[in-house]
């Protein structure tokens, strides 16, 4: 899988760049700041390409930037984000264009490398990614009038979790159930948030969407 | 006579606006003198240097030299066809005697009542000129012009020249008068300027100290969050690594225990650092200015919060974040004491001002004084000449507003 790295801080370059070896990804760009990093991506197209948001040379939220306007110029290009903090006014620029294949981590999620080289190449599929903390904190909001109070208790946090990328599999193995109740779940928030088979590729990314704009 | 009561009045109205505007550009000339030694600007601009002040100086003795001129030309214009005698010959300060010590008096007070009406401030000031002008015109009149009387009108009570000892005399009043309330005046307007000047010393070394004082705690707390968080973890972090390292060889499970157990710690580590960076600067504030800051609060909110966000640059960065941290303390007590279902934010810039709002659907009731974090808020407002309004009735709503004068930078460029 061919991937493009931007991150500016060199040791935390070198050592993405070791782990993403390590794990039999090929890293055909590694850049420390935006101009290179939007040229990287729209001239050489990457599987995915895993950004921080905090580049040269604004250091403020050029890597997030660049993302979104290489992802203008090659509609549904994979990124995942990584930062030191979640915010989900980021995540929600991020999703706006609800083509999918966008991950949003922070950086601590790099520990746990199975699952964040799982995260990877969910995102490079056109899946959608989100940080445990954006979702944590969406749920720490109030009940409010929006189409996500039709949903049961259950069907939010099967959506949480879909929000965080995971396969049904995987949130059948979290939540200890079924994976065919797992997908009736799943059918129940996707016509609840009234959207129809015919969008399926992407339904589960506008599921995210109407969860984090809720 | 109905064609000289017709004159008199005109003669009455026309001469109030000539004295306006003789009374107006004299005010003007006398400011310009004045600024040097009693100004904060002038003193200001002396400080600055000499040639700033000599420049607005000679500006507003070019203003009060165009407002004689614009004053002249009416007086000649005006005057000229008010003011002809009957024999049709313009006379103009020989028919301006017709209106004697009294009309003049009433000219003179009606021109200062109108100054003093636009210009409170030079209200003294027109005064004390007109009172001198109208003292050295008598005394002119007294030893120009002979006596006419019009008893049988019922304006006799303007009458010219009536006595010209009485006269000088009035006129030697209102010149002293004139000399008097000048003084007066000036010194009405030190003490003014002096008691407003010490007064915001008072309040500079008191908001000085709040912020100093703030600060250094600001800082104790930090200091203390990283020894007992941060830096603690790293410590364990590091004694953990090493005993893994003995431990590899000969026993590797527990080796990989630790190891898992550092990843925690770690882990860990970051997220109480992210708190506290949260703490003293939130990152998108830093990212993207007051705007998207106050968007992001809004989300993370446990209540609705609707937002109305116009600002057209980027506030001074201390600015930003004292406004950030008041706009987060009061969602913060509409969600956790106003038990709010709902809040707006509206934030905007006009006219030097920066404004913010937060309203809220909750119980109310809340108090700056009693602990809420929202006088520390005003005091870190009070910094920057800022202020932080509640009105909180029992019972709810509750409005929050927030004014801090600043200027905006220009909005930053970024790559589109």
């Amino acid at each position: 899988m061919r991937l493009v790295l931007a991150e500016d801080l060199y040791l935390l370059r070198t050592g993405l760049q070791r782990l993403l070896q390590d794990h039999g990804f090929e890293v055909i760009a590694s850049v420390d700041n935006a101009p290179e990093l939007l040229r990287a991506l729209v001239d050489e197209k990457p599987d995915v390409a895993i950004v921080d948001v905090r580049l040269p040379p604004t250091f403020t939220d050029e890597g997030l930037v660049a993302a979104i306007e290489a992802r203008r110029q090659v509609p549904g290009l994979p990124v995942l984000v990584l930062s030191q903090y979640v915010e989900q006014l980021y995540a929600r620029e991020l999703l706006a264009d609800r083509a999918g294949g966008v991950g949003y981590l922070l950086k601590d999620r790099v520990f746990n490398d199975d699952q964040f080289t799982d995260a990877i190449r969910a995102v490079a599929r056109g899946g959608t990614v989100m940080d445990p903390e954006v979702v944590a904190r969406l749920m720490t909001r109030r009940q409010r009038d929006d189409p996500l109070l039709r949903l049961t208790a259950r069907e939010r946090e099967v959506l949480g979790l879909m929000a965080e990328g995971r396969s049904n599999s995987a949130i059948a193995q979290r939540l200890f159930v079924s994976e065919k109740a797992v997908g009736k779940h799943c059918t129940s928030i996707f016509a609840k948030l009234g959207l129809t088979p015919s969008e399926d590729d992407n339904r589960r990314v506008l599921a995210v969407l109407a969860y984090l704009n809720s | 006579m109905a064609d000289m009561e017709y004159r008199l009045l005109l003669t009455l109205v026309a001469l109030t606006i000539g004295w306006i505007l003789a009374g107006a550009s004299m005010c003007v000339l006398t400011r310009a003198l004045l600024m040097a030694c009693l100004d904060q600007r002038g003193r200001a601009l002396f400080l600055a240097g000499p040639g700033r002040l000599l420049r607005q100086a000679g500006q507003q003795v070019v203003r009060g030299v165009a407002l004689i001129a614009v004053s002249a030309v009416y007086l000649t214009v005006f005057g000229a066809y008010f003011l002809t005698d009957q024999s049709g010959h313009a006379n103009l300060f020989g028919a301006t005697t017709n209106l004697g010590a009294a009309g003049w008096t009433l000219v003179t007070v009606l021109a200062v009542a109108a100054l003093a009406a636009v210009a409170p401030r030079q209200a003294g000031y027109v005064a004390a000129i007109a009172a001198g002008g109208l003292g050295l015109y008598l005394i002119f009149v007294a030893c120009k012009f002979p006596a006419q009387t019009y008893d049988d009108e019922w304006y006799g009570w303007i009458r010219d020249g009536v006595d010209v000892q009485g006269l000088g005399a009035l006129g030697t009043a209102a010149l002293t008068a004139g000399f008097i309330l000048t003084r007066r005046t000036i010194v009405a307007d030190i003490r003014a300027r002096e008691a407003m000047l010490s007064a915001r010393v008072d309040q500079l070394t008191e908001t000085r100290a709040e912020v100093v004082d703030s600060a250094a705690a600001e800082l104790r707390r930090l200091e203390r969050d990283l020894h007992d968080g941060a830096q603690a973890r790293l410590v364990a972090l590091g004694i953990n690594l090493r005993t893994a390292e003995r431990l590899i060889k000969t026993s590797p499970d527990e080796a990989t225990s630790l190891v898992a157990e550092c990843r925690d710690t770690a882990t860990l580590a970051l997220s109480e650092l992210r708190d506290l960076v949260r703490g003293i600067y939130p990152p998108v504030l830093a990212d993207r200015g007051l705007g998207d800051a106050v968007r992001a609060l809004a989300l993370d909110c446990p209540v609705l919060v609707t937002t109305d966000i116009r600002l057209a640059g980027r506030p001074p960065a201390p600015v930003e974040s004292a406004v950030y941290f008041a706009v987060a303390e009061a969602l913060s007590n509409a969600a956790k004491h106003a038990q709010a279902t709902s809040s707006f934010v509206r934030v905007a810039f006009a006219d030097g001002m920066l404004r913010a709002e937060v309203h809220d659907n909750g119980i109310g009731g809340a108090d700056p004084g009693d602990g809420t974090g929202l006088a520390g808020m005003e005091r870190r407002l009070g910094a920057f000449d800022g202020i932080l309004a509640v009105s909180s009735p029992v019972g709810g709503p509750t409005i929050i507003a927030i004014e801090v004068p600043c200027d905006l930078s220009s909005p930053k460029t970024s790559i589109s």
